[in-house]
């Protein structure tokens, strides 16, 4: 496994335990409010600080056991899988927001525009790693 | 998922013919991952031209000794 697959794998872990940890810090502000609640700044931070951290310590963990592939920039089939991932998530997030503004369309919940393009992001970012790892694993 | 290039190769029978090189010196050689030499060996990844020369270069033989068109 080369490491830029390794990193595509540290990425979607610590994207889907981040985000996951953001969602509970969510859904208990809702819950103590009685509705959705509203997006918060240190919310966001929290997630992104954990986000970092997590990437930041398993790429270092990576990288010690195999410092010459760290330092590897990518190859031509490297390109081409990041350049077509890329593609994908761009498209899921193009969804996303489309969704989210339809929704917002409906129900006029600033709020809830915010948090569907957020998801809209998360979900295109994860995308964009998974789909990375599938072709890495399973052609070109 | 991208389908399967019509084209064959005998990198892996060279790389033999060769003193048994390795996936990885070969990959060294041409500048790109072992996984990637593995893929083309495969048959689920068509290399550049750039690539496709360095590697019958490297073998002393012609482009097409080392790929063909499948059919």
């Amino acid at each position: 496994m080369s490491f830029h697959e390794k990193s595509a794998w540290i990425m979607s872990v610590a994207l889907a335990m981040a985000s996951v940890f953001y969602l509970r810090l969510v859904a208990a502000a809702s819950a103590g409010l009685g509705e959705l609640a509203p997006p918060i700044l240190p919310a966001i931070i929290k997630f992104t600080v954990a986000m970092v951290i997590l990437a930041i310590v398993g790429h270092v963990i990576v990288a010690i056991f195999a410092p010459k592939e760290a330092d590897a920039p990518l190859d031509e089939r490297e390109q081409q899988i990041m350049t077509r991932a890329g593609n994908i998530a761009g498209y899921v997030l193009g969804a996303g927001v489309i969704t989210s503004l339809g929704i917002y369309l409906f129900t006029y919940d600033g709020h809830l525009l915010f948090y569907g393009v957020f998801a809209g992001l998360i979900v295109s970012q994860l995308a964009e790693y998974l789909v990375q790892i599938l072709l890495y694993r399973t052609s070109w | 998922m991208a389908r399967r290039p019509p084209i064959t190769n005998r990198v892996r029978e060279l790389r033999e013919q060769h003193g048994n090189m390795t996936q990885a010196q070969l990959a060294d050689a041409i500048g790109v991952t072992r996984q990637t030499v593995i893929a083309i060996e495969q048959g689920r990844y068509s290399p550049s031209l750039e690539s496709a020369f360095r590697i019958a270069r490297i073998f002393n033989v012609g482009i097409e000794d080392v790929f063909g068109w499948k059919g």
